[in-house]
């Protein structure tokens, strides 16, 4: 299970890749890892973070959970950053809690003292998780903060949008994604996936979070717009950041593994996150095209008489 | 037409880890401070007459330990030029090598306490040691810890439990309140707390403490560190004779071109009962370290393929003989 928070990176443009690199330098001597093909993605190194709590259950019983979570920091096309973090829980061997150095000889596990069934625990952690629970989110809004803390950042966005998370839970079994918006900023996540759990999974998670959150980022700024009730200039003034900074970063699967791209397409089937993202990107070029033709037909205009 | 098949890689994308040759131990054949020395030859060479007949056992254990009883040992000698210095390198080394060889005992590798804490020349190009191994401390959490916030810091401390809450003076009308115990938080019946100093400030310059600093020393020896993925601090031969400034030494000096590697599987310390408190440190800072996953899985590969079974936590990779 895992949750990850994306959001605009706090900087007036695009950040270049060297500086991305130090952006997500968080620890010494590790190197971050920048791919460039088919968009700029920069991976910070990972950092763990010791727990030992209340693992969400939907029966409210109580389960608890000793070990370190898994976090990391992701900046792509200079502009989306990202805190992401994920355990895997798995049975603890010992009932009772161990020397710390046996849970961190198994980085990213955390170990379930007692009983508890796995999905009463997917069911907790993707709805209502009690307060004092394993919290994922904290610890991700933590890395992303990180990121956006940096003094290389000059801290003038060109637009506020908020940032959104993601709450994921992927068990093994018969392939099946379910993706729910709840409310605006809360988004979750259940995917089963044949095999045992990889990193790749959470790969796909945060694909998935970046392009949610543009296609978020991309509503909210059409519908500040105000397109039909403002005067086109305006609105196509309203539209600029988008076209500035959004609309080159959409490259859907583009780092996930293939044996994972599956789950992507099918939900290119149903929502249809390609769709909507392309039927919005038209709406935008129209409004400007529109307001061009109108512009040089004002001129055209003043120039005839 | 046939689907073609397309693979693709970005060398920036993928993460390289160097890995090191390996004994099956190290055995640190003492580790004296300045003070030491100072007393002369003839505390060292009472060192090394202790030390002798468990060099000997070690190796004799690990031979029947191995299959074929080709058993890798090598050994090492660490000075302290950190806390103080004493000397020059060009004194004091042939003096040790002496006192040593005087009980048969021969010194493999030769290093410098303060390269443990940061280390530049043309090779490493400043390597902070002390820092990488600050940046992977994962702190032990007190139950309760869900997440929500960012972990307890002492700056500079490190523990293995929950502190005994302050005690603030009680105030004319206020309530006093009373003590609370510290608690360890895998405690075995009763608590054996244990809170460390890993460093202090004085101005602008950090201090790391012994400890600290010998926890550094153990990981470089289980082979267990890289910086930006390859090795830190190789050993190295010293052509000409000894420096006559401790800055000039390399951090590692092999002494014997054929020795067995400098990083081992195991390590063992053979010390005098006054570093037990010391060591007690030591392994409450070393059970918070995160170890890099990618040179865990090469050393647990490479040891299977050996015969030689590892402890899986690195703790009880480290051994210690008190005389």
């Amino acid at each position: 299970m895992g949750e990850v928070h994306t959001g605009l990176l706090q900087n007036s443009g695009e950040i270049s890749e060297s500086t991305c690199r130090q952006v997500l330098g968080i620890t010494a001597g590790e190197t971050v890892r920048v791919s460039r093909r088919p968009i700029v993605h920069a991976l910070s190194p990972e950092r763990l973070t010791g727990v030992d709590c209340a693992l969400p259950a939907a029966s409210r019983s109580r389960v608890r959970g000793v070990g370190t979570v898994v976090s990391r920091c992701t900046v792509t096309g200079g502009r989306v950053a990202q805190g992401s973090s994920y355990v895997r829980v798995v049975r603890s061997e010992a009932d009772r809690r161990l020397a710390w150095s046996h849970y961190l000889a198994r980085p990213g596990v955390v170990e379930v003292l007692g009983k508890a069934k796995a999905a009463d625990l997917a069911e907790g952690f993707t709805g209502d998780p009690a307060p004092g629970c394993l919290d994922l989110g904290a610890v991700s809004g933590r890395f992303l903060d990180l990121v956006q803390a940096s003094p290389l950042l000059d801290r003038r966005a060109p637009f506020k949008i908020p940032r959104t998370s993601l709450r994921w839970v992927a068990e093994t079994g018969e392939p099946s994604i379910r993706f729910t918006l709840h409310t605006e900023q809360e988004r979750t996540l259940r995917l089963t996936h044949p095999g045992p759990f990889t990193p790749a999974v959470v790969d796909l998670c945060e694909d998935l979070a970046t392009h949610d959150w543009l296609l978020t980022s991309l509503l909210v700024i059409v519908e500040r717009a105000r397109i039909g009730t403002t005067p086109g200039a305006q609105a196509v003034a309203r539209l600029a950041p988008a076209i500035d900074h959004l609309l080159h970063l959409w490259m859907p699967a583009a780092r996930v593994e293939e044996w994972l791209t599956p789950f992507w397409d099918s939900l290119e089937r149903r929502p249809g996150f390609t769709r909507q993202w392309r039927s919005l990107v038209d709406r935008v070029r129209d409004q400007v095209a529109m307001n061009t033709l109108a512009l040089l037909s004002a001129s055209a205009e003043t120039g005839r008489r | 037409m046939t689907p073609v098949h397309a693979t693709f890689g970005e060398v920036a994308a993928e993460r390289r880890v160097a890995s090191v040759p390996l004994s099956h131990v190290s055995v640190e054949l003492g580790h004296l401070y300045m003070e030491d020395f100072e007393a002369g030859p003839a505390r060292l060479r009472e060192q090394f007459r202790r030390v002798a007949p468990w060099l000997a056992t070690v190796r004799s254990l690990w031979r029947e330990r191995v299959p074929g009883g080709r058993a890798r040992v090598s050994t090492c000698f660490l000075v302290d030029d950190y806390f103080s210095r004493f000397s020059t390198p060009a004194e004091l080394v042939p003096m040790i090598l002496e006192a040593a060889a005087e009980h048969d005992l021969t010194i493999d590798y030769l290093a410098r306490e303060s390269a443990c804490a940061q280390f530049e020349d043309a090779q490493s190009n400043g390597v902070e040691l002390a820092r990488l191994v600050e940046d992977r401390l994962v702190d032990d959490p007190p139950p309760d810890t869900d997440g929500s916030r960012p972990p307890v810091k002492e700056t500079g401390w490190l523990c293995n439990g929950s502190r005994s809450p302050r005690t603030a003076p009680v105030q004319a009308m206020g309530k006093a309140r009373p003590w609370e115990p510290p608690v360890q938080n895998a405690k075995r019946g009763h608590s054996i707390f244990v809170d460390v100093e890993l460093w202090d400030e004085k101005g602008p310059r950090r201090t790391w403490s012994c400890p600290f600093l010998a926890a550094v020393w153990q990981l470089l020896r289980l082979g267990l560190l890289r910086s930006d993925g390859r090795v830190p601090l190789p050993p190295v031969a010293l052509d000409g004779g000894w420096p006559r400034d401790w800055d000039d030494l390399p951090a590692v000096v092999r002494l014997d071109p054929q020795a067995a590697p400098f990083s081992a599987y195991t390590t063992l310390s053979v010390l005098s009962p006054r570093f037990l408190p010391v060591e007690l440190a030591v392994r409450t800072i070393l059970s918070q370290v995160a170890v890099d996953d990618e040179v865990l899985r090469q050393i647990a590969g490479r040891s299977e393929g050996e015969g030689v079974r590892l402890e899986e936590e690195l703790v009880d990779r480290i051994s210690y003989v008190f005389v």
